[in-house]
């Protein structure tokens, strides 16, 4: 075991991640117990992250009460899944959302209902003070010197300096663009925008290609843009579509009454927060520890879930009118393999493996230039950096601090990195991570508690060029049979909160639109 | 070999007197600054002093074999005892009340001690000399090494090395003295080998208290040498220092002065009364910060006042000022008072858990120098705190220097307006901080200048105050930002506006 000399003997941790081993379950078709018992819904929801959650919301909202959900973990959320020490709540995956954009009615309407919007001033939104990001906000090691922001500008060139500035002044342009069919050129959610074909033809490219026909070679930037994309993404600009590369900077264009364009909202369990109030509303519909293992047609155009139950082990069906699946494609491979097939080429849904850590430290050793931010990056090293859970905290005094360290595995392709990932021991973790928190924090090992480290072995959907434009994703949302339909972020191509979200409400209008044709 | 015992011995009785009286020297200036009053102190520790060495002198009679050997060990005593008393003497300062038996009693140990070693080192010489020339050259020694001391203490020992780092100097001399002693007379003595390692060991952890001794006084660094540090505490939230110079008292927190007793009244007297004295019925009062009392000190002159309620996080700090004799009388036994209640809590959490309403509200916080007390002057800490308020209330806000940090100061003025308050800032000059501003803020729309006042203060009269409304060009308003938990404008117009001066 090579440790380069660094004693770890002092940090505690363990190794988690969702439960592959169910997960597993289903790939490897191990044997179940026969179902000993059934129950009866109208709709049951497969899948509880955000986008299940969101769609079992929207039924509700609307008077449609007679359903389910599902999920095989012991506790909802998805990729917005947190926990709890005794020094602070931390994600286990997103961490925060941007300030939404001012046309999503219905993203502003659910922050209005949970007390994050407190009230609108002149149209614009006023946030609570309490859930916007608290300052300072970011801050980049480079050049040997803490930088406030995380645009790279110590100790870089006027040529970097104009190619950054003229960058930004593109995305600026692009963000109010509209396409012949009067739809913005970007935005979120992905389908609201054009489907012009001028900006659908960025999709065919990399990012990385179109970054070079368009002139910028600074590596600061071009740093920049891989961090980026690592960020949203999972992969750097070579593996991500031009257009989802611009996407990330020309969808966002939302203004708030008292908060700057580029502010986020944050907790400290990150998006854990959203997810506990998406759930709250429907509480009584959620069932946790259960995976639905095959899905079967009945006489009558029912369906017929087996679940089993991960606690004790036994299984049941599930009879349901209609299916919404809300869990990623490979599953709904498996899944709906009984069924018709879909003109789905599985293939090509790619997902980004991500390390996320959750490191306790017992004192924050100090640090040259600008002081602890709530996003903490360093230029040039293979994460993207650590969030500092703590940031939200109204105490004047903290000396224990949560940090959530994010590690996208993505020097190889993903099903090779994602390999490695599920090989790797706690120790052989601790060796990648712990000499990249060194060089931003030299003897920052000797503070170091606990590390408590997440592989997501699918962390999120990467839209690689061709898939956003492409007709795998289009055909994988349609409805099946006009009774199955399917919510994900990775329908959309790009995993983020307001996606998923979207994306529930979409397959429950479509519920509730079936729904009324038959009455 | 017998005839380099004498003279050894004799070169012993200097050096032992020197130390015996830079002990004495050393206790009598700790006294005197501690517990003031040098006339005093002196007289005390002189005369407690020589008492001891009397009763040494007249315990020497009990020894009655290997007396080389008990000289030995009563020097590497001394030297431990006197070389530790100055830092035993700091870091038990916080409670007076047994300060003085401490005082009293290492000042007898040592002169105990410092008694045998006469009497002791006569008899060692009794048969070399002739009796008439050993109590000549004996005490003609004792008495040149005093004066060397006298001289040497305040030209030299204070100025350069300190107290603490003296003590420690005199006590390794000491244990040199056995040391030396032990080395050149092992064959005579019994169990030297045992000596010889006691000395060495103590020499090494009085090396080490000498060296150690910077840490103490390391704060002393960022002081004028004439303000001697009389104490220092960490808690878990800062750094705690209080020095004396003369009669004035100095309080820094983390090398932060936070007041100095000569002129702090002109600061609390424009805290308190401007807001206090136009709230004849005010009753309920709350101070956040202010863990020092003095402000508590100004609220408690108004007979209607039935309770206060301070909140200072630092529990090292209110406890100080709840025990320590100097600071209680310096604060009146502000947070002895019945009316009072001191609750160690982090502000911001205490404030949103609370629903009790005042009638006045003292904002004290240490300056926004930082982002986590920046969040203590943000709009969404003021929008709970007027909550707090009742409908006729007012609360005042220590808001910088208007002179030295203007943005600053506007901010908080306007952080204070964008919460729905309607503001009333003023200033006054503090000559240990120099123009200081304060804020006071009401639901009302207007405030009522007071035509009276308590009886008993320095500063504050209907002539002062008007002056205090007064901004002129040099410190007027400004257009600044509001700052709120998302931008922490201030803590950046702060850092701006005094990184000139620091």
């Amino acid at each position: 075991m090579s440790h380069g000399g660094s004693d770890y003997s002092h940090i505690k941790g363990e190794l988690r991640g969702p439960n592959s081993r169910a997960g597993h379950i289903l790939r490897d078709k191990v044997h179940v117990p026969s179902p000993s018992s059934a129950r009866r819904v109208k709709t049951l929801i497969v899948g509880g992250g955000i986008s299940g959650l969101s769609a079992a919301r929207w039924l509700k909202k609307h008077g449609h009460t007679d359903f389910e959900l599902l999920d095989l973990e012991k506790r909802v959320g998805g990729n917005a899944g947190f926990r709890q020490n005794e020094v602070s709540a931390y994600p286990l995956g997103a961490h925060y959302i941007p300030i939404p954009n001012n046309e999503d009615a219905e993203l502003l309407s659910f922050l209005e209902d949970h007390g994050i919007i407190s009230h609108y001033v002149d149209a614009l939104p006023f946030y609570n003070e309490f859930d916007l990001c608290f300052a300072p906000e970011e801050r980049l090691l480079i050049n040997g010197q803490w930088q406030d922001g995380l645009v790279p500008e110590f100790g870089i060139a006027d040529e970097d300096r104009k190619q950054i500035k003229s960058f930004f002044e593109l995305c600026e342009s692009l963000k109010t663009e509209k396409g012949t069919d009067g739809k913005y050129a970007f935005d979120i959610p992905i389908a609201k925008s054009s489907k012009d074909n001028a900006y659908r033809k960025l999709d065919d490219i990399s990012f990385k290609i179109y970054l070079q026909e368009k002139g910028f070679t600074s590596p600061y930037l071009l740093w920049y843009l891989d961090y980026c994309c690592k960020d949203d993404y999972g992969q750097k600009s070579n593996a991500v579509s031009a257009w989802a590369g611009l996407n990330y900077f020309a969808a966002r264009r939302g203004r708030a009454a008292n908060a700057d364009s580029s502010t986020v909202l944050t907790w400290p369990e990150g998006n854990g927060r959203l997810m506990s109030h998406l759930a709250s509303t429907v509480k009584n519909h959620i069932r946790t520890g259960e995976m639905a293992y095959s899905i079967t047609e009945e006489a009558g155009g029912g369906f017929a879930v087996h679940a089993v139950d991960l606690k004790t082990q036994s299984s049941h069906t599930i009879h349901a009118e209609q299916l919404i699946m809300a869990c990623p494609q490979y599953v709904n491979q498996k899944l709906l393999s009984g069924l018709q097939q879909r003109a789905v080429d599985y293939e090509k849904f790619s997902y980004a493996p991500w390390l996320v850590v959750n490191i306790t430290l017992k004192a924050m050793p100090h640090t040259k230039g600008a002081g602890l931010c709530w996003d903490n990056v360093a230029y040039n090293t293979a994460s993207v950096g650590y969030v500092n859970a703590g940031q939200q905290s109204l105490k004047t005094v903290e000396d224990k601090k949560v940090f959530t360290y994010y590690l996208p595995l993505c020097d190889h392709e993903p099903r090779v990195s994602r390999l490695a990932a599920y090989a790797r021991t706690y120790e052989q973790w601790l060796d990648i991570i712990l000499p990249e928190m060194e060089y931003m924090h030299p003897n920052i090992t000797e503070n170091i508690e606990h590390v408590e480290l997440w592989v997501w072995g699918h962390g999120m959907i990467c839209p690689t060029p061709g898939f956003i434009s492409g007709s795998d994703r289009m055909n994988a949302s349609k409805p099946l049979n006009g009774r199955i339909f399917f919510a994900h972020s990775d329908l959309s191509g790009i995993s983020i909160f307001e996606e998923a979200f979207h994306q529930g409400i979409r397959a429950a209008n479509e519920i509730l639109s079936a729904n009324s044709r038959e009455n | 070999m017998d005839k380099r015992l004498p003279t050894l011995l004799l070169l012993s009785v200097f050096v032992v007197a020197t130390c015996g009286l830079i002990y004495e020297l050393i206790a009598g200036t700790l006294a005197s600054y501690l517990l003031g009053d040098s006339v005093t102190q002196f007289s005390t520790i002189i005369g407690v002093y020589l008492f001891s060495m009397g009763i040494g002198s007249w315990l020497s009679k009990y020894f009655d074999k290997n007396i080389l050997s008990w000289f030995i060990q009563i020097e590497i005593l001394v030297g431990l005892v006197g070389g530790t008393s100055s830092t035993l003497l700091f870091l038990l300062f916080e409670s007076i009340a047994s300060f003085r038996i401490l005082l009293y009693g290492l000042v007898s140990l040592t002169g105990i001690l410092v008694g045998l070693e006469i009497p002791l080192l006569m008899r060692i010489l009794e048969n070399r000399y002739e009796f008439k020339d050993l109590v000549s050259r004996v005490f003609t020694f004792d008495y040149i090494g005093a004066l060397l001391a006298s001289l040497i203490f305040p030209l030299l020992l204070i100025p350069y090395l300190g107290i603490v780092k003296t003590s420690y100097l005199f006590g390794i001399l000491n244990v040199l003295v056995a040391l030396i002693v032990c080395a050149n007379f092992r064959k005579e003595i019994r169990g030297a080998k045992y000596l010889q390692t006691a000395s060495i060991v103590s020499i090494a952890g009085l090396l080490a208290g000498f060296i150690y001794a910077e840490t103490i006084t390391s704060f002393s660094e960022s002081l004028s040498y004439n303000d001697t540090m009389i104490y220092s505490k960490s808690t878990p939230y800062q750094r705690i220092i209080l020095t004396k110079r003369g009669k004035t008292l100095r309080l820094f927190l983390n090398g932060n002065l936070q007041f100095s007793s000569d002129d702090e009244y002109r600061y609390h007297e424009a805290l308190v009364h401007p807001g206090l004295s136009a709230l004849p019925e005010a009753k309920q009062i709350l101070v956040m910060g202010g863990g020092d009392g003095l402000a508590v000190r100004e609220i408690l002159k108004y007979p209607q006042v039935k309770s206060v309620t301070l909140v200072d996080l630092d529990k090292g700090m209110t406890s100080l000022f709840q025990n320590n004799s100097m600071l209680i009388k310096l604060n009146q036994k502000a947070l002895l008072s019945p009316k009072v209640k001191v609750i160690n809590a982090d502000a911001f959490s205490w404030v949103r858990s609370q629903k009790e309403k005042f009638d006045f509200i003292v904002v004290d916080f240490p300056d926004p120098s930082n982002y986590s007390v920046g969040k203590l002057y943000t709009n969404s800490f003021y929008k709970l705190i007027k909550e707090m308020l009742q409908p006729d209330g007012i609360i005042v806000v220590q808001s910088t220097s208007p002179y030295v940090a203007p943005n600053s100061f506007w901010s908080v003025n306007k952080t204070l307006e964008s919460v729905g308050l309607h503001t009333v800032p003023y200033h006054n000059y503090v000559p240990s901080f120099g123009e200081w501003g304060y804020i006071m803020a009401m639901n009302k729309a207007y405030y009522k200048k007071p035509e009276t006042f308590v009886p008993g203060l320095k500063f504050i009269s209907k002539g002062s105050l008007d002056q205090m409304f007064y901004f002129p060009k040099d410190m007027s308003r400004r257009e600044t930002e509001v700052n709120k938990l998302n931008n922490q404008v201030l803590v950046k117009y702060f850092e701006e506006e005094w990184s000139d001066v620091l």
